[in-house]
């Protein structure tokens, strides 16, 4: 065992308030909650790697018991290696195996994405895969656009540019959304910065979420080399994805101990990017006004990493845009997890939050950075859900 | 990064929020920044001014506002010496933010009040919300006390026996415990608070509670009455039950301090206050005595903050803003003096003098500007509030809550006060 682990284990002064926050918790009475599963149960793991309670595949990873922590004890990263043991011992399901495996998929449905669109959407479908499955039928599934964002995406040549970022569009932008990938390179463009993508793995998150550790841990090596070569190439990292952020800049380092320490430095989110710039003052600010009231929902990845909102930051430039924060915490969903059968409702009554903020605030649209939280968002209010980026790109008029 | 603002408070605690609150009110813009969410939320959700009699520590305090207007002459170096000017001022303006969001915090007539813990105690409270504030529990015909056998950590059996001796109880009042079952399998406080939010939660209770109901029965429940601050859980019990219904103070995670967090962080947020949580403060830049930035990392990056004013809010020993080696402690951030004492901790544990490292802290003047040993400001544009000050013995003084309300408004104020 080594002393590390011990010494972030002895942290925890069972507090409480983990369990306090956590929003599972709070809707059923299938989970032991975070500090049972983590701290506590780690004392024991230390020695006996199988002392893992069953409850463990109702933690969601939401990172809530993490960032509340007043004694940096690492909750979450304990309960994901614990469900990975539980996995390793036990095996996952069928369901959680395809569904952890986000990247095939996506790849899978590429062969006919306006198909699977359709058949997706299928009533009887759903209850098969409900029945058979174990896949919720009532929450609907992201809609593959018919080009993905990398088979869009035309590099733009720029002279004398001010920054070169490589793109990094993880699955939900390039497979679901790729209008968001596009928004951003024209703000990039727009603002003399040099964007390239290329081809990479999964982040890997839906499968550390599946307890699928070896996997995950696969793809974190193929990712960091590629991402390790751009950033000596000179090249910043950049997502719109949360999740994809959390997982390059921190659990690639957390969970399987590798080295991430020109990742973690030159990764950044695409608004904390723009913030950067608009502190050098390199931001063009010339915005057009958009009048208009948005409900702001905070990924709780994006909350994770601890440093707010940069996306308010930029988002208060655009003169008459609104943006109401709803800060509603949690939004239920938490990538795959929303769509097991037994997971659903849990799910769903976390993500009633969202439908007393939106009333209260009422608002008509609603904007956040994750593509999950998106779906969901619009699942449990019925709301239009954009990505910052768009509005931005909108303001830019471009 | 490089985030900008006027009023930087390091902290999400009672001191900090209050500081963000009062701060707000002036206009300037307030960023509330903080590691973990503040124990707040596992406080009893009482503010507790001043529990025992300065002279007679067995004694209850009847008057706390007389009693700590006396500190001055008894114990120049407490923090409530530094923020006397205020403290009334302080009490006000936080019952005026409790009672616009519903949940009005009440005094008891200038005594505290004596409310009933979940081991049959009595803990002297200045403030208490009014799912917590019971009045006349000795005029009692009969008192419930309801408890949930899912629910670990809370044994109604020993509230009644240890209330029947403590509570100075007129004999023929009759102590009854019901122990209710519930359709789920388990129960934190939180779970069980979420199902008393829904109808079936509460007509699963008021169906086992109310046989046990006779005219001038008074209902206690564990701290568990709903987390919503829109759902007044203890009303909707009360008046199906046709008995007022109070919850008691007990240990984490119950659901007062909790209810108190969210409602203030639902007030700053309305006030336009940013508030971080999950960033880490690792330093500050000073030049002269100013603090010219302070240094912050979240997810192994490091960012920076530039403020007008800074307040230090972050607690002391359980909520890391101080920390201790053998022989040493230090604050965290700015490293500033900390006033300690030869004997850290009394050789007995429950000792009723205190353990000294409770008075550990930072000393301040009247401005709440920290001091060096030579007692000259270290830095002028950094305000201290709190459990960081030097002085006070919270556990034993039952002041924690008054000290970091008073001073965290104080702060706020003066932050306030700074030219643009």
């Amino acid at each position: 065992m080594s002393q590390d682990r011990h010494l972030i284990l002895d942290n925890c002064i069972k507090c409480n308030i983990c369990v306090a926050n956590c929003p599972v918790v709070k809707v059923t009475d299938q989970y032991a909650g975070p500090k049972q599963n983590g701290p506590d149960l780690e004392r024991f793991r230390l020695d006996e790697p199988a002392a893992v309670h069953p409850s463990i595949s109702y933690c969601s990873n939401c990172k809530t018991c993490d960032f509340v922590c007043p004694s940096g004890v690492n909750v979450a990263t304990m309960n994901c290696k614990a469900k990975g043991e539980y996995v390793a011992l036990n095996g996952a399901p069928l369901r959680d195996q395809v569904l952890g495996r986000v990247e095939w998929i996506c790849k899978a449905a590429q062969i006919a994405p306006s198909i699977v669109n359709w058949a997706a959407g299928v009533g009887p479908f759903r209850a098969m895969g409900e029945a058979f499955f174990g896949v919720a039928a009532d929450m609907p599934f992201p809609r593959f656009a018919s080009k993905t964002f990398l088979q869009q995406f035309q590099p733009k040549k720029i002279a004398n540019p001010k920054g070169k970022v490589l793109y990094y569009p993880g699955c939900y932008v390039n497979y679901y959304t790729p209008e968001v990938g596009l928004a951003l390179a024209k703000v990039l463009a727009h603002n003399g910065i040099e964007m390239v993508v290329d081809d990479f793995n999964c982040c890997g998150l839906p499968t550390v979420s599946n307890g699928l550790m070896d996997a995950a841990k696969a793809y974190g090596v193929s990712n960091l080399e590629k991402l390790n070569r751009y950033i000596q190439d000179g090249y910043a990292v950049v997502t719109t994805c949360p999740s994809c952020n959390l997982m390059l800049r921190q659990e690639y380092h957390e969970l399987f101990d590798m080295d991430t320490t020109l990742v973690t430095e030159n990764t950044y989110d695409a608004f904390e990017y723009l913030v950067l710039l608009h502190e050098k003052g390199q931001l063009d600010t010339q915005l057009k006004a958009l009048p208009r009231r948005y409900g702001y929902h905070q990924p709780c990845h994006l909350r994770a990493v601890g440093y707010g909102v940069p996306s308010q930051e930029i988002l208060q430039l655009i003169p008459d845009l609104q943006v109401l924060p709803l800060d509603a915490g949690c939004c239920g969903l938490s990538g795959s997890y929303g769509f097991k059968k037994e997971k659903y409702p849990i799910s769903r009554e976390i993500g009633q939050n969202i439908v007393r903020a939106v009333e209260d605030t009422g608002v008509k649209q609603a904007v956040t950075e994750c593509g999950m939280c998106q779906l969901q968002v619009n699942h449990v209010t019925g709301l239009p859900v954009v990505h910052p980026i768009e509005l931005l790109a909108e303001a830019y008029g471009l | 990064m490089n985030k900008k603002t006027d009023v930087l408070i390091i902290g999400a605690g009672l001191s900090g929020l209050m500081a963000a609150a009062k701060a707000a009110e002036s206009g300037k813009k307030v960023t509330v920044a903080a590691k973990g969410m503040g124990s707040l939320s596992l406080s009893s959700g009482c503010i507790d001014l001043w529990g025992y009699d300065i002279d007679d520590p067995q004694q209850v305090c009847p008057n706390p506002l007389a009693q700590i207007a006396r500190l001055g002459e008894v114990n120049r170096e407490h923090p409530y010496t530094k923020v006397a000017d205020v403290l009334e001022e302080s009490l006000r303006c936080f019952q005026g933010i409790t009672a616009r969001y519903g949940c009005d915090y009440r005094d008891n007539g200038g005594a505290n009040w004596l409310l009933p813990t979940a081991v049959g105690t009595f803990r002297p409270s200045f403030l208490a919300p009014p799912s917590m504030a019971v009045k006349d529990l000795d005029k009692a015909k009969r008192i419930v006390i309801a408890g949930y056998e899912e629910l670990k950590d809370f044994y109604p059996e020993v509230m009644a026996a240890n209330l029947a001796r403590n509570g100075n109880l007129p004999e023929s009042v009759n102590i009854a415990v019901v122990k209710l079952r519930c359709a789920w399998k388990k129960l934190y406080a939180t779970t069980l608070a979420h199902r008393l939010e829904q109808a079936e939660g509460i007509k699963e209770a008021v169906d086992q509670i109310k046989p046990h109901v006779v005219s001038g029965t008074v209902v206690l429940f564990p701290p568990v009455l709903g987390e919503r601050l829109d759902i007044d859980v203890a009303a909707r019990l009360s008046a199906a039950l046709g008995a007022p219904v109070y919850e008691v103070a007990n240990i984490p995670p119950a659901l007062p301090g909790q209810r108190l967090q969210q409602l203030l962080l639902k007030h700053l947020r309305n006030m336009g206050v940013d508030v971080i949580i999950g960033c880490t403060f690792t330093g500050a830049k000073t030049e002269g005595n100013r603090c010219l930035q302070v240094t912050a990392e979240g997810a192994g990056k490091t960012f920076t903050f530039a403020a007008q004013t800074y307040v230090l809010a972050t607690g002391a020993f359980v909520g890391g803003g101080l920390d201790s080696r053998i022989g040493a402690v230090r604050e965290m951030i700015f490293d500033l003096p900390v006033c300690t004492l030869e004997k850290w901790a009394s050789g007995e544990f429950l000792s009723m003098n205190g353990h000294g490292f409770n008075r550990f802290g930072i000393a301040v003047n009247d401005r709440l500007q920290p001091l060096d040993e030579a007692g000259q400001v270290c830095l002028e544009n950094v305000r201290i509030t709190g459990a960081n000050l030097a002085g006070a013995n919270g556990p034993i003084e039952k002041c924690g809550n008054g000290v970091a309300l008073a001073s965290g408004y104080k702060a706020g104020k003066l932050a306030g006060e700074v030219p643009s």
